[in-house]
């Protein structure tokens, strides 16, 4: 039954995702970078929130005074700062949710990603607590709603001697003091909210605390529009002696409020409770079951750290030597944090089809689809192909569904992640002619199941990132379409176009040596395949 | 008679990277005997595959060394390993495609390509770390 | 694809994201001020009862005779001992004779001799009604020890709190 929630969620993600990428591209499509985006509105919120408290006089008498100030008087900067805290706020929800839901449809919750899942729960009652704790503060008839509504709220709790809504009985009874640790809790919460959030990030490499800059900008600018459109303004002074009959909610932070006066205080706390609880348990409702983890081979493993460069999730660390070889280093995979996406053999040097077979260990490698396999897989698939537009097509698990591709006599081979597809691969079925020419898919750009796949594979092939794909490949016999799961005919489309043009480019020849000599030893006596004849 | 001696000047001061320079001498030495006794075609090829890879992995180690002291001459020194790694693709390619390839000139251009680039860059960085 | 088609391309893409980021703000703005929400009727008014009250202690008091003053240290060597305990507050509030509340209020705390506190809230049509809050903070007495009644006007809206202050006198209506 969940993997019917999570797949017609998926689906409704996919069609959000694909009409937004239709308008924003892949690189800035915002459904992909929710969590950046939360991040964002959280910068915003504090910015702005620093800039309030300047003016925010701290008395009762005078916070509702200071803010009114800051809207009408001061309406072309504190005004705007005071929009962008309250719109940034409720942006963060927003986003925040979207995540959470996003996450939850993609199966990124369980096993070794439960760190983050469980980190995030007390994620969203820090956020929605300061958000109310800020709306007390300015103490107009929302403030004073806010206030009376969640101390008879917190009251049902048995946590006080006398209830805290004794606070707010009438105007008499408010006091400056418990209004100063109001103000006290407003920047203690977020803080802890801050502190909270690094930890909810702690187990991926190159956390994305902020979204690409097109996307940062427009976002940003929407938000200075909206603030000068719809300035936030108080609604009007707070008098506990009067009961704040008719209120402008935020829905965002509030709207579990209406339900007091529905239900009860017991009742929403059973509610609030349960869905807590609930979120807290789901890592292990069901347990995802566990798939085999990176195995270092320490005797291919000479400590380069290549692996521990690639891995997006910190799960390859390096440490001192443990056998007897004089190298400082070894990788260590943390069985713990490892995603088993095998990007890290993607990245091991000697993790290459030209080795011996009898040796072809490779530093680090996935026991479920090792090195080895990848090559035989590769070599049998091709052994299958003919013509002059032979092509192999590379992709991963979470990308287009390759089946369909066979049918159009192209070899297929689906990996964790195509990052776990070594830069030596393309050199090898190319060079040897196995095919005429590679081609490589995956998940969406910038969408990556594993994060960093599709970074490091046009990294490594443009020869920014280790391992580099050797110069000497011709690049013409390589594309890439980013497809995604929902993409399938266009994949299709490109790969016909691509083999097109390798029927126009012909056999592949082997480029000029660089050596002076090599010229001179050239035989052209036939082509011939040696590698089929390995064990 | 192998065809590279280990000579204690080869020696750089980090026993990694010597002990590495060592085995692939002790590959290529046996590549080298392989090819002149006269092994199949298949046996060099492995040789040469085996030693591609593990140059790759010695390129590697050595980069990042260099990396983690702040060597000031990586790019230059990066790029040459990667020109390397071409023309060892070069030897490669060029013995798949000629069966006459004559073992003595594989053999030079092996120690060859060993003797200048670790005469000239590696020099100059091992010489750079003391 | 001829250049005018190129230039179309792009723009509509400008136009659609400042869409997309309009309908953003669209649904920022809106729902953070509404639709409005009606807590209260706007035909009624509010009575809270709250107080904090510690009940009499529950008697049984008693003198120490001098032998057991004797044996005491001479810095605890009290007269009159009482236990701890106090007497549960027993409330009782009803509005143009009819019952709005009833409750006996223990004391807080694990012997039970911290004070009685209550709040509840009643929202009630707007106008005149008659309140009678009655209070029996000694199980050694019968019936209430204190009575207010009270005839009262409530505007719409208006918080009319019913508090209680012994040294005050008793229930404080305002």
């Amino acid at each position: 039954m969940l993997k019917w929630f999570q797949r017609v969620g998926r689906r409704g993600f996919l069609h959000m995702e694909a009409g937004f990428n239709a308008v924003f591209g892949p690189r800035l499509n915002p459904l992909y970078h929710l969590g950046a985006l939360t991040f964002l509105f959280f910068w915003v919120v504090i910015a702005s929130g620093i800039y309030l408290y300047i003016f925010f006089e701290t008395s009762i008498e005078g916070a509702y005074d200071s803010v009114e100030y800051l809207t009408y008087e001061q309406w072309y900067l504190g005004g705007i700062m005071r929009s962008l805290h309250r719109y940034a706020s409720d942006a963060m929800v927003l986003t925040m949710m979207l995540h959470l839901l996003r996450e939850f449809t993609l199966d990124r919750y369980r096993g070794f990603r439960w760190f983050s899942w469980i980190t995030g729960v007390p994620l969203i009652w820090l956020v929605f607590a300061s958000g109310i704790n800020g709306y007390w503060l300015v103490w107009d008839k929302l403030a004073q709603y806010v206030a009376v509504t969640t101390a008879e709220w917190i009251d049902w709790l048995p946590l006080f001697n006398e209830p805290m809504a004794r606070n707010f009985l009438n105007e008499a009874a408010i006091s400056s003091r418990f209004f100063s640790l109001l103000q006290f809790l407003h920047i203690g919460i977020p803080l802890f909210l801050l502190l909270l959030s690094w930890v909810h990030i702690k187990r991926i490499s190159r956390p994305r605390v902020n979204p690409p800059r097109g996307l940062m900008v427009g976002t940003l600018a929407s938000l200075v529009v909206l603030s000068l459109l719809a300035p936030a303004v108080s609604q009007g002074r707070a008098n506990l002696d009067q009961v704040a009959s008719v209120i402008q909610l935020d829905w965002f932070y509030l709207a579990v409020y209406p339900l007091f006066d529905i239900w009860s205080y017991g009742g929403v706390w059973i509610l609030l409770g349960g869905i807590t609880l609930l979120l807290a348990l789901m890592p292990w409702l069901p347990r995802r079951h566990p798939e085999p983890v990176a195995v270092v081979d320490l005797d291919n493993c000479n400590g380069c750290g290549r692996c521990f460069a690639d891995c997006p999730f910190g799960a390859v660390v390096m440490q001192p030597r443990t056998d007897s070889q004089p190298f400082a280093q070894e990788a260590l995979v943390a069985a713990d944090l490892c995603a088993s996406c095998g990007i890290c053999v993607g990245a091991c040097p000697t993790a290459s089809p030209f080795r011996r077979t009898s040796d072809l260990v490779p530093g680090v490698d996935l026991p479920q689809l090792t090195i080895r396999e990848i090559r035989e897989k590769t070599l049998a698939a091709a052994a299958k192909l003919s013509g002059d537009d032979r092509v192999i097509v590379y992709g991963c698990d979470f990308g287009a569904d390759l089946g369909r591709l066979e049918e159009r006599g192209v070899a297929v081979l689906a990996l964790p992640c195509i990052a776990a597809l070594p830069p030596s691969f393309l050199d090898f079925v190319i060079t040897r002619k196995h095919v005429d020419g590679v081609f490589l898919t995956g998940c969406r750009e910038g969408d990556c199941y594993y994060r960093l796949g599709i970074e490091w594979t046009q990294e490594r092939i443009g020869g920014k990132r280790d391992p580099y794909l050797r110069k000497r490949v011709p690049r013409e016999r390589i594309d890439m379409f980013w497809a995604g799961p929902d993409r399938s005919n266009q994949l299709a489309q490109k790969l016909d176009e691509f083999r097109g043009k390798l029927r126009e480019l012909g056999p592949y020849t082997k480029p000029r040596s660089s050596h002076p000599e090599g010229d001179s030893r050239w035989n052209d006596k036939g082509v011939r395949n040696v590698t089929d004849r390995m064990e | 008679m192998s065809l590279i001696e280990w000579n204690d000047e080869f020696s750089v001061g980090i026993s990694a990277v010597d002990h590495e320079h060592r085995e692939l001498i002790g590959l290529i030495n046996e590549l080298y005997a392989n090819l002149s006794g006269g092994a199949p075609e298949i046996t060099i090829v492995d040789f040469l595959g085996e030693l591609y890879a593990r140059i790759s992995a010695h390129f590697a180690l050595e980069e990042k060394i260099m990396r983690d002291r702040k060597y000031d001459q990586y790019e230059d020194h990066k790029a040459d390993h990667e020109r390397l790694l071409d023309e060892i693709r070069d030897i490669m390619d060029d013995y798949d495609d000629n069966e006459s390839f004559s073992e003595e000139i594989l053999g030079e251009r092996l120690k060859s390509w060993f003797s200048d680039h670790f005469k000239t860059k590696d020099a100059r960085f091992y010489k750079h770390l003391v | 694809m001829t250049y005018g088609g190129v230039y179309n391309a792009k723009w509509l893409r400008y136009i659609a994201q400042a869409a997309l980021y309009g309908l953003f703000i669209a649904v920022l703005g809106y729902f953070s001020v509404s639709p409005a929400y009606v807590h209260l009727p706007p035909d009624q008014a509010l009575i809270k009862l709250s107080f904090s009250h510690p009940g009499q202690p529950k008697g049984g008091c008693r003198e120490r005779t001098d032998e057991e003053l004797a044996r005491l240290p001479p810095n605890m060597r009290i007269r009159v001992v009482c236990p701890r305990e106090r007497s549960p507050v027993f409330i009782e509030l009803e509005m143009d004779g009819r019952l709005l509340y009833r409750d006996t209020l223990i004391p807080s705390g694990l012997s039970r001799d911290g004070t009685s506190t209550v709040y509840r809230r009643f929202p009630v049509a707007a106008g005149r009604h008659h309140l009678r809050a009655r209070l029996r903070d000694d199980v050694q007495v019968e019936g209430f020890n204190y009575v207010r009644e009270a005839d009262i006007t409530l505007k719409p809206a208006q918080v009319f709190v019913v508090d209680f202050n012994a040294k005050s006198g008793g229930f404080i209506f305002k």
